[in-house]
């Protein structure tokens, strides 16, 4: 069934690659490379000690500094979103969503380390308290949750954003992705051998691995009828579904990401024929990879050979949490600006990832209709389908 | 918008494996103990030898739910099945394990320190490959949980939906004591799940002002199950055949309710499925 598009006014970040939007995207655009070797906490033990590493956050003046680095971030992207758009509503209107991977797992890290007591630190290493703190800090009072379909997270938060605006739950939401850099995944991704020692490379018959990186992306999202002002675009679609095959790898057929797409684009009431841009996960495992590139196929049909598909990982690491709403931003920004970001990294061509994936430089395009897709632990997957202002 | 209706709840709890275990006061009940725990369930076979405790309770809960509905567990399988997942702290013990564990174990370990861990073991166990959402908090989470399955049944986006919570304190109970202002208790270990399909109910959200009856009733009769809380609610609302369930949950200072108009009187064809 197709619902109503939601609007997106504005957007918010903080990225390896850029402190606000707009450095985050001439980023994007002009190549920039975020990845460095991690200097916030020890490395030395691990095989791979890099990854998309934030060096500093832009913190509010004079304001008190949280201890817990997601929550930073967080607050950090939402500075960045009200300095281009106004919160207008009611507090008790104002829903706040989030998505996040990891939570605040380094203050668990912190809490065990002191045993004489820290509450806080206890307190702060439910997965919902970087969400619920962001809600605090806005003064929203509207419905609260934080989401957490592993790295696909930051695409289901908008899903229930504007299910919760369709529904009249708010009137205006606020919702993304976060997730911190910490030795607690770089720990669990290094252990995987997930973690490449060479540049990441997506879809390129080189790929080696993914390198992990930090950030947070917020976007205000209102019901399209209730939006005069400048706008970003439009959430016409989404959906999150299950692969139930492994619990850290996706189905080999990618069963899980086909259906995710065919249900975002029937949420959306678009056919693959309308798709004219494809933002991937695009990770740079051999795995993912393949089995990404078979699902969209598999979906688009011969639209999948049509369209430019992009990776914006190879610059700035795995943001987990983060990824997929800077991913669907990155989609509205390509729209509005008519240029595509390249992937980074992308060399060689591999046969078993046959698609257009804008290697290395920047393309002039405007795609008006995108499609983001991302995978996370658990056999999660999900699927965006965004209109920007073609 | 078609309505969407309970068809069935499934409680695994501290006290027992039975809604009729429930002592009728669980602080007087608790003496004293902090925790209630649930032993490892025995499921056996290669599958589940890595995965822990949280997730083999969720299994238990689903299958607790299939055998008193007396459903099969090839009828939930597939894409027609949506997963809506809540916690607020199950995460928590295999968060832990993985910190305090050598560095050389991540191996096994680190891909169940994801929250996605114990719905990925419940949805490959009963092949649920249909929508898919984990949510993390308390009882509120619950409560959007079940808006969120209602929405995806009343849209026509599944046939059905599971909502599932699990909650566990046993490994982190040093550190839930230094969380009292969060947590009331007893903490009593559980695992629950409702069953949602389309009909001509009506389920309605909103902030509410108090706790409803039937969420005091909950908390005295079970502790402090978190997220848990409302399934527990729903599957006593369904034993006292009321037409009208009104769940209350709180979190972190907020408190959600949820107003349930059943199509009939819930105990003639639902009260023995707890």
């Amino acid at each position: 069934m197709a619902v109503d598009p939601v609007t997106i006014v504005a957007a918010g970040v903080v990225t390896p690659i850029g402190a606000d939007l707009d450095a985050f995207w001439s980023g994007l655009v002009e190549g920039r490379d975020g990845i460095s070797t991690i200097e916030r906490f020890r490395v030395d033990d691990l095989r791979v000690g890099r990854a998309g590493e934030i060096k500093e956050i832009p913190q509010a003046p004079g304001g008190k500094r949280p201890a817990c680095r997601a929550t930073q971030l967080l607050l950090a992207a939402a500075r960045d979103l009200l300095g281009r758009s106004a919160l207008d509503a009611e507090p008790a209107r104002i829903g706040v969503v989030v998505g996040t991977a990891l939570g605040g797992v380094e203050q668990l890290e912190q809490a065990l380390d002191d045993k004489d007591g820290r509450a806080r630190a206890v307190a702060g290493a439910l997965y919902d308290s970087p969400g619920h703190a962001l809600a605090r800090r806005l003064g929203a009072r509207g419905p609260e949750l934080t989401v957490s379909t592993a790295c696909a997270s930051g695409a289901t938060a908008l899903g229930i954003g504007a299910e919760w605006l369709r529904t009249d739950r708010a009137d205006v939401v606020i919702a993304g992705g976060f997730d911190g850099l910490c030795r607690f995944v770089m720990r669990g991704f290094d252990a995987l051998r997930s973690l490449t020692r060479e540049r990441v490379r997506p879809f390129d018959r080189r790929r080696a691995g993914l390198l992990l990186g930090e950030g947070a992306a917020l976007v205000l999202m209102a019901r399209d009828r209730d939006v005069s002002g400048p706008r970003l675009g439009r959430l016409l679609g989404h959906a999150s579904t299950s692969d139930a095959a492994h619990i850290a790898a996706p189905h080999p057929d990618g069963r899980g990401l086909t259906s995710a797409i065919h249900g975002a684009l029937a949420q959306a009431g678009v056919g693959p024929r309308d798709v004219d841009f494809v933002s991937a996960h695009g990770t740079g495992t051999t795995l993912n990879d393949r089995i990404e590139t078979a699902a969209i196929k598999e979906a688009l049909g011969a639209r999948a050979r049509e369209i430019p598909l992009n990776s914006i990982k190879g610059g700035l690491g795995h943001t987990m949490g983060a990824a997929a709403t800077l991913e669907a931003i990155m989609c509205l920004l390509a729209s509005r600006d008519g240029i595509v970001p390249p992937t980074l990294g992308y060399e060689e061509a591999d046969p078993a990832c046959d698609l257009d994936y804008v290697p290395l430089t920047a393309r002039r395009a405007r795609p008006r209709v995108s499609l983001s897709t991302s995978l996370g632990f658990g056999g999660c997957n999900a699927a965006l389908v965004l209109e920007g202002k073609a | 918008m078609p309505g969407v209706d309970l068809e069935a709840v499934g409680v695994v709890t501290g006290w027992g494996e039975r809604l009729d275990a429930l002592p009728d006061d669980a602080t007087a009940a608790s003496a004293g103990r902090s925790t209630l725990t649930i032993e490892r369930p025995p499921l056996g076979g290669e599958r589940f030898r890595r995965a822990t405790r949280e997730c083999l309770l969720g299994v238990a809960a689903v299958q607790a739910l299939l055998a008193k509905s007396g459903r099969e567990a090839r009828e939930i399988a597939g894409g027609a099945t949506a997963l809506v997942y809540a916690t607020a702290a199950a995460y928590g013990s295999s968060n832990r394990a993985f910190v305090e564990a050598a560095p050389t174990a991540g191996t096994l370990h680190f891909p169940y320190t994801a929250t996605s861990a114990v719905p990925a073991e419940v949805a490959i166990e009963f092949q649920l490959t249909g929508p898919y959402v984990i949510f993390v908090g308390g009882a509120t989470a619950t409560i959007e949980a079940l808006a969120h399955a209602g929405q995806l049944v009343a849209r026509g986006e599944c046939e059905r939906a599971l909502v599932l919570a699990v909650e566990t304190f046993q490994e982190c109970e040093d550190l839930h004591a230094r969380t009292r202002w969060l947590l009331d208790r007893p903490l009593v270990e559980a695992a629950a799940c409702a069953l949602l399909g389309p009909g001509t109910g009506r389920l309605r959200v909103s902030d509410a002002a108090e706790s409803s009856a039937l969420a005091r009733h909950a908390r005295r009769r079970a502790g402090e199950t978190l997220a848990c809380e409302p399934l527990i609610a729903l599957a006593l609302g369904l034993e006292t055949g009321d037409d009208r369930l009104n769940v209350t949950g709180e979190w972190r200072g907020r408190r959600l309710g949820l107003e349930w108009a059943l199509p009939h009187p819930a105990s003639s064809t639902m009260g023995a499925q707890v």
